[in-house]
């Protein structure tokens, strides 16, 4: 399979919907910092009875940005009692899937995720964990709109062979979702083939 | 014959380390992957590898012809399948 030139650039701007724009910006700008630098003014219009809106944007690092919607005199659509203002459930979802889908924003040290820490703990959305994970560590709150909000540091550098580990995963995982047996066992049995395939004669890619 | 496999990355190898202190068991390499095998299960302490839950119970890359039997806080137990 021929290599297509990785040519994106990042995030440009992630955008979610906000009930609360007075706490939205409290959050992003006053509590983390987060400069405004960009926003929309605009008419309802179109075809779809578009309520007039406001479009906000934060510098998240990088020139990339989080962006939100605010829809003048537009309820939320009804859900059940877990979840964000875009996406609720009932109360019998699961946290896991529940909390699954969230922004994590990154830091270069362990001084800059406890300043972060420090900046959240004093405001009204303090850290609810603080955790290590297998190569990161992460600080985790929900923000104004119940937006699941994580930021991370690296405990160290991803290597070469952690690269060639996932590539050998995702291919296994697609070959076992398309199966008999959909299961963690059947992975861990394919991905033992592949690494005998093609980890045996690997070595890191020159840089 | 029970295998498994095991990338060779700072938070596995204290793992490596403890299945190694087992003679039952042998540990070679197979690229940057470590290859643990034995002729009987291999057992695994947790505690005895001081590895925190998430490194734990992402930690086992492959299984050749073999099964997990026991991946809990305490052990780490590998059968032929």
């Amino acid at each position: 399979m021929a290599e297509l030139p990785h040519i994106i650039r990042g995030v440009d701007h992630v955008a979610f919907p906000t009930f609360d724009p007075a706490a939205t910006v409290a959050f992003y700008r006053d509590v983390l910092g987060f400069p405004v630098v960009h926003s929309i003014c605009a008419a309802g219009w179109g075809p779809e009875r578009h309520p007039d809106f406001i479009h906000f944007f934060f510098d998240i690092g990088n020139g990339d940005r989080i962006a939100f919607f605010y829809y003048f005199g537009f309820e939320p659509p009804r859900g059940g009692s877990k979840g964000d203002v875009y996406a609720r459930f009932d109360d019998d979802a699961p946290n896991f899937f529940v909390t699954s889908r969230h922004l994590a924003l990154h830091v270069d040290s362990e001084a800059d995720l406890l300043e972060y820490r420090r900046r959240l703990d004093n405001s009204r959305w303090p850290v609810e964990l603080q955790l290590q994970h297998e190569t990161i560590e992460s600080i985790y709150t929900h923000d104004p709109n119940g937006y699941f909000f994580e930021i991370t540091r690296a405990l160290r550098p991803v290597t070469p062979p952690e690269d060639l580990d996932a590539n050998l995963t995702v291919d296994a995982l697609v070959e076992v979702v398309g199966g008999p047996d959909v299961s963690m066992a059947a992975l861990l049995a394919r991905k033992a083939e592949l690494i005998v395939e093609r980890a045996a004669g690997w070595e890191p890619a020159k840089r | 014959m029970t295998q498994l496999f095991m990338l060779d990355v700072p938070e596995n190898t204290p793992i490596v380390a403890v299945a190694d202190q087992d003679p039952a068991i042998t540990v070679d390499r197979v690229g940057p992957y470590f290859r643990i095998a034995s002729d009987t299960p291999i057992v695994i302490d947790r505690r005895a590898t001081g590895c925190r839950h998430a490194v734990w119970y992402s930690s086992v890359a492959g299984l050749m012809r073999s099964r997990i039997t026991q991946w809990d806080k305490d052990a780490m137990r590998i059968e032929p399948a």
